[in-house]
């Protein structure tokens, strides 16, 4: 069971080996972190990983093209319909599908509430491992509008599979626009009172200020990406250095932070919600009229070859490579989930720290379990 | 298609069992510090007690009996009300994170108190296999007895009071310290490691903020020239000390009010039993009556602070109309409102955030202001 | 200095936070629901459990056994056994495994016939697993008497079939004898 010690550097008879997880308050789902501690110093932490493991590549390799994407909501559960169009496109690239205009607006518009959904989960959950429980039920409050929203279009709350290739699988309900606008600027008021409840606050700040802090060159060289990256100060955004779908055409500023710490990252994604609204704004306003369903293939079988989809999610760069040797059923799917990369990088983050550093820290990287062990 | 009914796998040894010799000793130990309470009690001088009603005068003036009275009342009214603080903090809880709180059992909610504590009374005692079973045992009364004792000089009126003693301030100073020792026991002796860490916070914490606690209370004894918490109130007829004395009097408080939050581990300084961190702390391991007792302990820690900074700063039972105890009791709930209003609203501290918050700020601030009360009461009172 | 105001703004804020979970305290409306007793708003798209329709006109449930859904499936939620044939079809038995299924309303896409739909129904929580094997009789709109009336609908229908055939072929051996002159058939 060697394999199964931490990584303890020169264990010394003062040390302690903690187990936190798989069931903790604050590991966000089933992830145990072997750590060692000297007092309240975190001396080392090893993640074990693979509670949740369910082989969902190799499922999705079993099966035909496009029974695959009702599996990628499994994979970063807050933000489904961003795994489902992560999928989507690639399916369409190694087939050669086109997607309604229509279809692509319909998309950015879903993917950006379900970024609003997932960016708030993280509010509310580093809000409750910071210790401020108040604030996590504001925001699952508004999480909760904003789900019976998607719930009104969908017909899901959580694993939605509304993103399809070729296109998106319903247009909107009737007065769906209104509705999303009205939520929209409830939820904007909102968003300000929780800067003043949480971002302003004085305990706050010095619980996240200079904590886990991440050089740009470190999160380059660890494949870091998405809100972690662009806290570190490093201006890469998907969305707009290679955008896809609607996104060319939208108006919107990737907010960036230079100081690469817990509350660079936290500020990344709270700016982050104010700028999806205003995508969603804009997707509302100029939809065009159109078809919602590219023309598909009635059997789908992509000639042999491979196709890579890049696209952004909450968390980072969620990617999709994809290979077809001809026949109905992909011959592999792999996926490059953020959360993996992100959790790669906290054993270093957190040598040295207070284990309550250490919980924020953890927080403050976003990993979504589901997506790490897939 | 019906399935066969699951079996439930046959019970095994778990080291789980229930311990009749430890039960056995549990309530030994109860029934011990309750008769210890009572020879307390009993050793202090013969008071009129005027308590509860003038025909039991008379069976009161036997020390004994008086003290047996006083100790079950204080006793009786401590349980009575936690029920009470329990449920309000819930639904003040609950309002706040826009939420209902209790609302199934009786009113509101209002029976949802006593229906946990009957199903904490149910549970399984449950005993860790490699805990101290002694420590782990006698650690849920180590925390509750300290604030119990507390009750005994606190004023809700001017002869509602079990024990007028002189040395009030003292007293509780000596006595809360204790506090930290049930902590300390339980974080060793249930041989968990957020357990210990919590203990360890837990006894760090209270003793840091002990200091500054009771330079702010030394404060006000400078002002009043006494230590008695009746003489207190009483100096306190013609204004209350946070009006009448301002300057002083409103740094002092909320030294006090934020001293008072560490001593009863709330946010921000519920780092012994972070849960985001320690899961549940120095209690992690407890279950049943015996966490039912570390709560039972803690609310009425509570009650007991907030009615130190009423007797203290607001003027005690004093006000017009109403009778004194309900003054005093509208007082200390507006107070105990205080604490958890702030308790809902800020995140937690870090461990070195939180002991460097003590040290480097609130420590010499509470001296600074020892010092000026000093000053105030040269030139206010020549 | 800059400690000081630095204290003093932290305090503020600290208090502007407070005066926000008081408006919560006092004046916002609570969102719970008691949920037993109130029942949430449901999306009339919403993906609940599963229903075939019944169609009255016609007398049967709209299913033809085409198994266009069961090849949808990701999972093998579905499994059916026609009955019938041709233009006269439909199942007599027809499940669900709730317990496999994801809801992902593949199925439903499906189907050209309009046969399986979704409901607003979302307890699917029961301490009998049997429970969420889901047969046509419970699938059905109108139980198994929608079933049994499908059946004798198409049982009828195929006999109508039979029978229009049989005469059909009758009246073409009939037609068959009358063109050719046959001895003895006055007998």
């Amino acid at each position: 069971m060697t394999a199964m010690q931490p990584a303890v550097g020169a264990s010394t008879s003062s040390d302690m080996t903690i187990n936190l997880g798989p069931q903790h308050p604050s590991t966000h789902g089933v992830l145990r972190l072997m750590v060692a501690l000297d007092g309240e110093y975190v001396k080392s932490c090893r993640p074990v990983i693979g509670y949740l493991h369910r082989g969902l590549e190799r499922m999705m390799a079993a099966r035909p093209y496009r029974q695959s994407v009702p599996f990628t909501d499994r994979l970063d559960y807050c933000a489904s319909l961003n795994s489902n169009l992560a999928i989507s496109q690639a399916i369409e690239r190694i087939g050669g599908m086109a997607v309604p205009e229509r279809a692509q607006y319909l998309r950015v518009m879903l993917c950006e509430m379900n970024r609003i959904a997932s960016h708030l989960i993280f509010f509310g959950t580093y809000a409750a491992d910071i210790g401020a429980t108040t604030a996590f039920l504001y925001a699952f409050r508004e999480r909760e509008r904003l789900l019976d929203l998607l719930e009104a279009y969908t017909g899901a709350r959580l694993t939605y599979n509304w993103i399809r290739p070729g296109g998106v699988a319903s247009d909107m309900p009737e007065g769906y626009a209104q509705a999303v606008c009205a939520f929209l600027d409830g939820f904007l008021k909102e968003l300000d009172a929780y800067d003043t409840l949480l971002t302003k606050n004085p305990i706050f700040r010095v619980r996240t200020e200079g904590v886990g802090i991440i050089s740009p060159e470190k999160a380059i060289a660890h494949g870091a990406s998405g809100p972690v990256l662009r806290g570190s100060g490093v201006n890469i955004d998907l969305r707009r250095t290679e955008p896809y779908d609607a996104y060319p055409r939208m108006q919107f500023d990737v907010p960036v932070r230079t100081e690469g710490d817990c509350l660079a990252r936290y500020l990344v994604r709270v700016e982050e919600m104010r700028q999806s609204a205003r995508i969603i704004r804009q997707c509302l306003r100029e939809m065009p009229e159109g078809e919602h369903w590219g023309k598909q293939p009635k059997v789908f079988r992509p000639a042999a070859g491979e196709a890579y989809s890049r696209t952004e999610s909450p968390r980072g760069e969620l990617s999709i490579y994809l290979v077809s040797d001809g026949t109905a059923n992909p011959v592999r799917v792999r996926v490059r989930g953020p959360s993996f990369v992100h959790l790669s990088m906290l054993h270093e983050l957190v040598r040295g720290v207070k284990v309550a550093d250490m919980i924020a820290i953890l927080g403050s990287l976003d990993t979504v379990l589901g997506e790490v062990d897939r | 298609m019906s399935l066969p009914p699951l079996r439930r796998p046959a019970p095994t040894r778990t080291g789980f069992e229930c311990d009749r010799a430890f039960v056995a000793g549990q309530f030994a130990a109860g029934v011990a510090v309750l008769v210890a309470a009572i020879a307390v009690a009993s050793a202090l001088p013969r008071l009129p007690w005027r308590l509860v009603d003038p025909a039991l005068i008379l069976i009161g003036s036997h020390p004994v009996i008086n003290a047996l009275v006083k100790a079950l009342t204080v006793t009786v009214f401590v349980t009575i009300h936690v029920i009470f603080l329990i449920w309000l903090e819930r639904k003040f809880a609950g309002w706040m994170q826009a939420r209902l709180g209790p609302m199934h059992v009786g009113w509101k909610g209002a029976l949802q108190t006593i229906a946990d504590a009957v199903k904490l009374l149910m549970k399984e005692d449950i005993i860790p296999t490699r805990a101290d079973r002694v420590l782990f045992v006698v650690a849920p009364f180590l925390t509750f007895m300290p604030t119990l004792l507390t009750f005994m000089v606190l004023p809700f009126s001017e002869t509602w009071v079990a024990y007028d003693f002189p040395l009030g301030i003292l007293f509780v100073l000596a006595v809360t310290t204790n506090i930290s020792l049930g902590t300390l026991a339980a974080g060793w002796g249930a041989n968990n490691k957020y357990s210990l860490l919590g203990g360890a916070r837990a006894c760090a914490q209270v003793l840091s903020y002990e200091i500054p606690m009771a330079v702010a209370m030394l404060a006000v004894v400078t002002l009043e020239g006494t230590m008695s918490l009746t003489e207190i109130v009483k100096n306190q007829q013609h204004g209350w000390n946070i009006i009448a004395h301002a300057p002083v009097m409103i740094p002092a408080f909320l030294i006090f009010m934020v001293c008072g939050l560490a001593e009863l581990n709330r946010t921000p300084f519920d780092l012994p039993e972070a849960e985001s961190e320690l899961v549940s702390g120095f209690h992690t391991e407890y279950s049943g009556m015996r966490f039912a007792f570390f709560y039972l302990g803690e609310f009425a820690a509570n009650f007991f602070t907030a009615g130190l900074a009423v007797t203290l700063f607001f003027g005690g039972w004093m006000g017009p109309w109403l009778p004194a105890p309900i003054w005093f009791g509208i007082k200390t709930i507006a107070v105990v409102a205080l604490f958890m209003w702030i308790k809902w609203t800020v995140p937690r501290l870090r461990v070195d955030q939180m002991m460097g918050f003590c040290w480097k700020l609130l420590v010499p601030a509470s001296v600074v202001v020892f010092c000026a009360t000093a000053l105030w009461v040269m030139v206010a009172q020549p | 200095m800059s400690g000081i105001t630095s204290f003093i703004r932290g305090f503020i804020s600290i208090l502007q936070g407070m005066w926000i979970t008081l408006q919560n305290l006092v004046g916002r409306r609570k969102i719970t629901l008691l949920y037993p007793y109130q029942r949430p708003d449901i999306s009339p798209r919403w993906r609940g459990i599963f229903y075939l329709p019944y169609n009255d006109e016609a007398g049967r449930i709209n299913c033809v056994g085409c198994t266009l859904c069961a090849q949808a499936c990701p999972t093998g939620v579905i499994t059916m056994t026609k009955m019938g044939a041709g233009k006269h079809a439909s199942v007599n038995a027809f499940t669900m495994d709730l317990g496999r299924c994801m809801f992902c309303n593949l199925c439903i896409e499906a189907c050209p016939f309009d046969a399986i739909h979704m409901s607003t129904r979302f307890e699917l929580a029961s301490l009998d697993r049997g429970v969420s094997l889901l047969t046509i009789d419970k699938l059905a709109r109108g139980g198994a008497d929608a079933v049994e009336r499908t059946k004798r609908t198409i049982e009828a229908a195929l006999e109508q079939e039979a029978a229009a055939k049989a005469a059909a072929a009758a009246a073409k051996a009939q037609a068959a004898a009358s063109a050719q002159p046959t001895e003895g058939s006055g007998a």
